[in-house]
């Protein structure tokens, strides 16, 4: 009797102990829902939602701070795939905070660019390069246009190019082949 | 006989059979349009000027680009235009393009470029092979020297010669009026590669090729190989599948498993090329299909129009709708304007027919049973149409070699492979997305990053130059003090010896 009591006293002990390590141990980092939001908006990291970047939006959301809707560049997929992963009725997009725009990159007219360095510090994920009193230009690569840096340009020489559809990245159209 | 095979495919007779295949030299045509784009990489960059006079064979657009191969004029004449026009590819959108009048005196440049190949390193042929513009005829039009460059511990070069579908001569024609050439060009592939077994594969209904080759076998290291007349055999994977029992997987190459593989009409341009130095200007093309009299295969300048080659087959003059390419993987065009280009293997010419009306699935598999890499189409249809790229990947929808096998034996006429075509956009379109947000989100944590560390990094600073000042007060206050107490001391002695001096 008493060794069996014993016995599954040290079991549930070390049971508990190898669970409670666990939990300290494997805990997951930062807030997966955070996480699971910021997947879904675009990354342009604009501010048009009125926070300073996607993350702080998407934390905003996660409390339930702000509405789902006040992504413009997500567009109304990026609002009804919040919805989905939220669990939650869709809304249409606010347009009180922006409408979508076509996909595009920013651009540097380099004979005007005084080299002022106002838009490398504007830039939000330092897709500019340039030197003081030199130019900058855009790697547009990493422009994810967001547009900030276009209010800044005292000389306004920052444009923006919209990226066309080419041959190599082109997807054809679902209704044709269905009604095809 | 090929002894291994593999599942699926279909056997489709030739709807426009010829009895005696021939070649007929084209006309030099008035004007060429020359695309810029090819298959892969990035388009091509102009080096000649509008108004330019430029010779055959001249190079007249360039990139920096691995995977390209120049673009060489292939008719002497002015440059009329670089502009954006329409080219056989199915977005139905525009790219740039050269376009050259002829002067009809076809004036070759300085052509004498020819090397030795046996004397000549790897690298020089495959640079050479670049320089010439050739990339893969079959239909394809992958660049031949990125294949040669990839190329690891070659073991065997096939040689295809089967058409990939058909209806399509020209390959067949090739073989048949080349056969010496094919067979040099082998012999330059092989210099290349050191491969130990060179198997031209042949389609068995094309006995009239295969003796001409057999004529001008005299290596024992080549091997002819008559395979049966299946469609899709000639492709790529399936055909070193049947010849070599190798499987290729989906991610990978075949010239990464030791196999290449050359096209009959690349080997011959090949030989052109090293040999007598001419750059790839012109090939061959079978015009075919219900609304021309005679079906025939024509030598034309790349660039020529749609309607250069065809008029000479005698069209009918009912509406038609044109194909490029086989009937089965071909892209339809608008119209004969068209230009011929590197790819343009075959010109499908047929009466326009009311569409066909689809139905729905009925799920009778018969598209399961005919796909020649063992997917189920039918199973696939269904997340295809849903957009659901997830699913549709675990269906292995990426091994799908759209070749329509399954569309030509559905009952309902469902267009299968376009939707696979269309999912594996938007898989490929998501993918690029993803990577461009990925690179986003990482660069604005890394500029928070960096921001907050500038700050750190400043206040650091600001706070070693107050303690460096501090201490230095400091020092300067023990300083004083020294200083204090030495005059101090000074005093007290001269005060002591004023004492003694009394
Ligand atoms: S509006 Fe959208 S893209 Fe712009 S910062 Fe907010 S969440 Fe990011
Ligand atoms: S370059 Fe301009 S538009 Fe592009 S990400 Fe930077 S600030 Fe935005
Ligand atoms: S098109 Fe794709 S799914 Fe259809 S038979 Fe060919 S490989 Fe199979
Ligand atoms: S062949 Fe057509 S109808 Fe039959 S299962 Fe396949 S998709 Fe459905």
């Amino acid at each position: 009797m008493l060794d069996s009591v014993l016995i599954f006293s040290l079991l549930a002990l070390s049971l508990g102990l190898i669970l409670g390590y666990a939990a300290v141990k494997f805990k997951v980092k930062g807030n997966p829902l955070v996480d699971q939001i910021d997947a879904i908006l675009p990354q342009t990291q604009c501010g048009q939602c009125d926070y300073p970047g996607c993350r702080p939006y998407a934390i905003a959301i996660a409390s339930g701070e702000a509405a789902i809707n006040q992504c413009p560049p997500g567009g109304q997929e990026g609002v009804d795939a919040l919805a989905k992963l939220l669990n939650v009725e869709t809304l249409p997009l606010n347009d009180t905070y922006g409408e979508t725009k076509p996909e595009h990159v920013a651009f540097v007219d380099e004979t005007l660019c005084i080299g002022c360095t106002l838009c490398i510090q504007a830039c939000p994920v330092d897709a500019f390069l340039g030197a003081p009193k030199m130019m900058t230009t855009v790697i547009e690569d990493e422009c994810t246009g967001c547009d900030l840096c276009i209010p800044v340009c005292p000389v306004d020489c920052i444009h923006i190019k919209i990226i066309p559809s080419t041959l190599t990245a082109f997807a054809s159209n679902i209704d044709e082949v269905k009604n095809g | 006989m090929a002894r291994h095979k593999f599942n699926g495919g279909i056997f489709i007779k030739n709807p426009y059979p010829i009895d005696k295949i021939k070649i007929v030299p084209a006309p030099l045509p008035s004007k060429v349009v020359l695309p810029l784009q090819q298959r892969i990489g990035e388009e091509a960059k102009p080096c000649v000027r509008v108004g330019e006079r430029v010779f055959t064979g001249q190079i007249i657009a360039k990139t920096e680009d691995d995977f390209c191969v120049p673009i060489h004029a292939s008719i002497s004449g002015t440059v009329v235009a670089i502009d954006k026009q329409l080219t056989p590819h199915h977005s139905g959108l525009k790219s740039g393009c050269i376009t050259i009048e002829s002067d009809g005196k076809d004036e070759w440049i300085d052509t004498n470029f020819g090397i030795n190949f046996l004397r000549s390193s790897k690298k020089t042929l495959i640079e050479h092979i670049q320089k010439s513009g050739i990339v893969g005829l079959g239909g394809a039009g992958f660049p031949t020297h990125t294949k040669l460059n990839n190329l690891k511990n070659c073991h065997t070069l096939i040689i295809n010669g089967t058409e990939c579908e058909p209806g399509i001569s020209c390959d067949d024609a090739l073989m048949q009026n080349y056969p010496q050439e094919v067979m040099r060009g082998i012999e330059i592939l092989l210099h290349i590669c050191g491969a130990k077994h060179v198997i031209i594969a042949i389609e068995d209904d094309k006995q009239v090729a295969f003796e001409a080759l057999l004529k001008y076998l005299h290596n024992d290291k080549i091997k002819l190989q008559k395979i049966p007349t299946k469609y899709t055999s000639g492709a790529e994977k399936l055909l070193i599948k049947a010849l070599l029992n190798i499987e290729i997987p989906s991610n990978s190459f075949a010239v990464e498993q030791g196999v290449l593989c050359q096209n009959v009409a690349t080997t011959k341009a090949i030989f052109d090329a090293v040999e007598l130095g001419r750059p790839l200007v012109s090939r061959i093309v079978t015009v075919t299909g219900s609304a021309v009299e005679t079906v025939d295969n024509y030598t034309v300048r790349l660039g020529a129009s749609f309607a250069h080659i065809v008029n000479l087959s005698k069209p009918n003059t009912n509406l038609h709708s044109v194909r490029m390419g086989g009937m089965m993987m071909g892209v339809d065009v608008d119209n004969l304007e068209t230009m011929i280009c590197k790819i343009t293997n075959c010109i499908f010419v047929n009466n326009r027919q009311k569409p066909i009306k689809t139905q729905g699935c009925i799920r009778c598999g018969q598209c399961n049973l005919v796909c020649p890499v063992n997917l189920l189409p039918q199973q696939l249809y269904w997340y295809a149409k849903n957009e659901n790229i997830d699913k549709s990947l675990d269906y292995n929808l990426l091994d799908c070699i759209e070749c329509r096998c399954c569309d030509y034996v559905c009952p309902s006429h469902i267009s299968l492979a376009a939707y696979f075509v269309f999912t594996k956009a938007l898989h490929a379109n998501k993918v690029k997305e993803q990577n461009k947000v990925n690179i986003a989100r990482e660069r604005f944590e890394y500029r928070k990053y960096r921001l907050a560390r500038n700050k750190k990094e400043h206040a650091e600073m600001m706070a070693a130059k107050k303690a460096q000042l501090k201490q230095k007060m400091a020092d300067d206050k023990t300083q004083k003090d020294k200083i204090a107490a030495a005059i101090e001391r000074v005093k007290k002695n001269t005060k002591n010896n004023d004492d003694t001096s009394i």
